[in-house]
């Protein structure tokens, strides 16, 4: 069940919400686990006891972990590395065996038979979480849980569960244990979630519709501009889809009592790739600078360590995106533009007007985006070559107009939705006007701009599912 | 602040908790008029179904079809794309004077291998005479009343496409060219993907000098307007409550007639071809001969021994009614459940001729002609 769907909002949610509110103070996390591990069951009827097992092993991992760090560090290090193990051979196994035997099958002219196992939904999430949280006990950063229901309620809470942010144990462990009902938690909950609904619904939905229609006319009948046109529009529908889920995860966890970590801050107003990688995705980003990077020795070994280390986190920041060579590619691809955003570029980028440096990283970005959604390689380097004009295919016809015009409002709305600008003039005006900051007309103002949101998404919500077989019913 | 969030708690709450007790307090439909295919109810309970995920994927569809108010619902998301300024909706162009439109898609491989079909039938039916009627639809016609820049593929390339590929003995007979010509006259509906019964009788023309007989003029026909709330298979699609609905009009002969029809073999039997019950469902269009069935068999008070049959799409039913005046038997066929030995049946009915309509769009993706090759 995906958070944006009429299932969600109207079956799950309530329910969910109903049943925690009326749980004795002492059984809400239990009432919490119940309704977690339900609405991952939904999704994955078996492989809910891999989570399961997940959630079990890191426990007893986490304790034994816990008990000997001080008196047996060897012991410690054992169930460290026996966590790590588990962890990432579940991962390896359900996503990237069928990958491994592709590429080996591929290499050396093998014929494996691939596995064909459908992936878990969420297993790249929850077992980053669950591996972050054995380190984090080895290094003391966090004291082991020691109350199992806590413990799976952690590895399994449903906002977070499936697509992010990736929350470590040590930032919600208070909450996990003790947490107090709070109205204005409850009301932002409501707010950010309403917002990450709309960012999915109207905008990543309706814009993904034009990348469909661009990606469907083929690359060899593509225009110059409709590649143009269809990877910006791809762009928007990534970021609202991806960011969109985020502020719906952390506004349900408000909902509960959590505060989850921010996921996405503007990131395409970003100016150069460094910077957008503190802006897009920071729960992964910092995930992998704390528990690779700077284990790897980070910038502070020397050049070529340097360079190495950024070679891996970035090789494997691409791998986590997808069991496919061209996620790997798009993740070195940014590894080679911050190295070389390290070894000068950013210094001299500096001195540059600012609308030269955000000219740049979105190009960068453009182009990165070609490479993450062509699993096809080749098929990728021609959409690219297409954009550069190199395709020998004329500059625009008539369907890329004709998706300009019918889309020119969207993707102004998605583009300016993409900056702070209506945040800042929202608080600008709240600040220089009393009658906005009368606490009724406020009220009004946020009742009826959220409802609006809800209840268009809904609507378009309900279309999707409206899907005419017109010409006969049997 | 504590008004405002308990305020914004409170209308949250009662928004989706509303919509959910009204879902669930709902009676359950088993079909729906406007989209006209039966709705999904709720899914059989079984372990296998359980693990499989199958049950819980038929509950979403299950939800989800049951929606309350939907139409509500819909034509608030066409209005929301119109004020955006999309031109589309669930793939219906809204086009000018209040016509909505289908893109027809460049056809596939299933276009040729129909005119294969029709060529392997063709050896098999020496002696017969053979006529082929490909109607056009409306956005064929009106391309003047599309959105600037729409894109739609030409469906008179693809008549000419199965025109050119068919071998062996058949006429064709130009729709496209008469209801071009007559383009100034209501021949398709705003609001569904058929012709009227103006378009019809076009095309009747057209049929009838091909088939070399005199057509009987429009001044033999009392027209009369029978609804003027059609809401056809394009706005099912596109929801927009501001386009206005369609009129049905029916020639009636002011000379006397008398039919008797029989359907799917005696499973029911009329004296008219209009099933009037229709017109109280949101399905109108069915009122010409009752919809879709396997085979109807039409006798009329023509005696002339005249047999023709047809294999067609539901484009025939507002056609027949004018071609019924000047044939004893009419047998109706759809390929789609009559999967007999076409050929065979021909010959020993006796039947002198054959006659094909369908409209390209429907004939471009029509699976089932291949019955026709067995």
């Amino acid at each position: 069940m995906v958070f944006s769907s009429l299932t969600f909002l109207f079956f799950f949610l309530p329910i969910a919400l109903l049943l925690y509110y009326i749980s004795p103070r002492a059984m809400k996390n239990f009432t919490l686990l119940g309704v977690s591990l339900f609405f991952y069951a939904w999704g994955e009827p078996v492989y809910i006891i891999l989570m399961i097992f997940s959630a079990l092993t890191d426990y007893i991992h986490g304790r034994i972990i816990g008990r000997y760090r001080e008196i047996r560090p060897l012991y410690a290090k054992l169930g460290l590395v026996s966590s790590l193990v588990v962890n990432l051979a579940v991962l390896s196994f359900f996503k990237y065996a069928d990958f491994l035997i592709g590429s080996i099958n591929s290499i050396i002219g093998t014929g494996v038979e691939p596995l064909d196992l459908p992936l878990p939904i969420g297993i790249s999430f929850y077992t980053f979480q669950t591996m972050s949280y054995a380190i984090d006990v080895y290094r003391g950063n966090v004291r082991p849980q020691k109350n199992i229901i806590t413990f799976a309620l952690y590895v399994s809470l449903f906002p977070q569960l499936i697509a992010g942010p990736i929350v470590r144990y040590e930032i919600i462990e208070k909450e996990l244990m003790n947490r107090t009902f709070q109205l204005s938690q409850f009301a932002d909950g409501v707010r950010i979630f309403i917002i990450g609904l709309g960012k999915k619904v109207l905008i990543a939905n309706s814009i993904g519709q034009l990348w469909a229609s661009v990606e469907s006319q083929g690359v060899s009948d593509l225009t110059v501009l409709a590649a143009w046109l269809g990877i910006i529009a791809f762009a928007f529908q990534i970021y609202f889809d991806f960011s969109g889920y985020s502020d719906m995860a952390i506004g349900l966890g408000k909902m509960f009592g959590f505060s989850f970590p921010t996921n996405f801050k503007y990131p395409y107003i970003a100016k150069n790739a460094s910077e957008f990688w503190r802006r897009w995705h920071i729960t992964l980003g910092s995930w992998f600078r704390d528990y690779v990077y700077i284990p790897l020795g980070g910038n502070r070994k020397g050049q070529f360590v340097l360079y190495r280390n950024l070679f891996i986190v970035w090789g494997l920041t691409g791998l986590w995106h997808g069991a496919s060579w061209n996620y790997v590619l798009w993740g070195l691809y940014f590894g080679v533009l911050i190295g070389i955003e390290r070894a000068g570029l950013l210094k001299w980028l500096e001195k540059l007007p600012r609308f030269v440096q955000h000219g740049y990283l979105l190009i960068a970005i453009l182009f990165s985006w070609v490479l993450f959604v062509f699993e096809d390689i080749n098929e990728g380097i021609r959409y690219a070559q297409v954009m550069v004009g190199l395709g020998g295919r004329p500059l625009y016809d008539t369907a890329f107009l004709y998706d300009l015009y019918t889309n020119g409002v969207l993707l102004l709305v998605a583009g300016l939705l993409s900056t702070p600008l209506f945040t800042r003039l929202w608080k600008q005006c709240v600040e220089r006007s009393e009658i906005i900051r009368n606490e009724w007309i406020q009220t009004a103002l946020q009742v009826v701009f959220f409802m609006a949101i809800l209840f268009l998404s809904t609507a378009y919500l309900v279309d999707d599912s409206f899907n005419p077989f017109l010409y006969f019913r049997f | 602040m504590k008004r405002l969030n308990t305020i914004m708690i409170v209308v949250f709450a009662v928004f989706i908790g509303g919509v959910a007790c009204m879902n669930l307090l709902a009676e359950d439909q088993p079909f729906s008029q406007a989209e006209n295919r039966p709705l999904m109810q709720f899914p059989e309970v079984s372990l296998d179904r359980i693990t499989s995920g199958a049950f819980t994927k038929d509950v979403e569809t299950y939800l989800s079809d049951q929606f309350v108010h939907k139409r509500f619902w819909t034509s608030i998301k066409a209005t929301a794309q119109k004020v955006v300024l999309k031109k589309d909706n669930n793939g219906v162009y809204f086009g000018e004077d209040g016509y909505l439109f289908e893109k027809f898609e460049p056809p596939s491989e299933q276009l040729d291998a129909n005119s294969e079909s029709i060529s392997r039938f063709l050896e098999k039916t020496k002696g017969v005479s053979v006529y082929g009627l490909l109607a056009p639809t409306s956005i064929e016609i009106y391309p003047d009343k599309l959105p600037k820049f729409a894109q739609t593929a030409s469906e008179t390339a693809a008549i000419q496409r199965v025109e050119e590929q068919v071998k062996g003995d058949i006429s064709w007979i130009d729709a496209t060219g008469a209801l071009k010509a007559a383009k100034e006259q209501p021949i398709y509906f705003h609001t569904d993907h058929h012709w009227t019964t103006h378009g019809a009788y076009v095309a009747y023309r057209a049929a009838m000098e091909k088939m070399g007989m005199a057509p009987l003029s429009s001044d033999e026909f009392a027209i009369r307007t029978v609804s003027k709330n059609f809401r056809g298979t394009y706005d099912a699609k596109a929801n927009d409550p501001s386009v206005e609905s369609d009129e049905i009009d029916v020639f009636e002969p002011k000379f006397h007639v008398s039919y008797d029809v029989d359907i799917d073999d005696g499973q029911s039997k009329m004296d008219s071809l209009y099933a009037w019950e229709f017109l109280e469902k949101r399905d109108q269009y069915s009122l010409f001969l009752g919809g879709n069935h396997r085979a109807v068999t039409i006798h009329s008070n023509v005696k002339n021994g005249r047999k023709l049959m047809i294999f067609k799409d539901s484009y025939a039913h507002a056609l027949v009614p004018f071609l019924a005046n000047h044939f004893e038997e009419i047998y109706m066929v759809d390929l789609r459940y009559d999967h007999r030995d076409m050929a065979q049946v021909v010959k020993e009915k006796e039947i002198q001729d054959v006659l094909f309509v369908y409209n390209i769009a429907g004939f471009a993706e029509d699976e089932n002609l291949i019955w026709l090759r067995q």
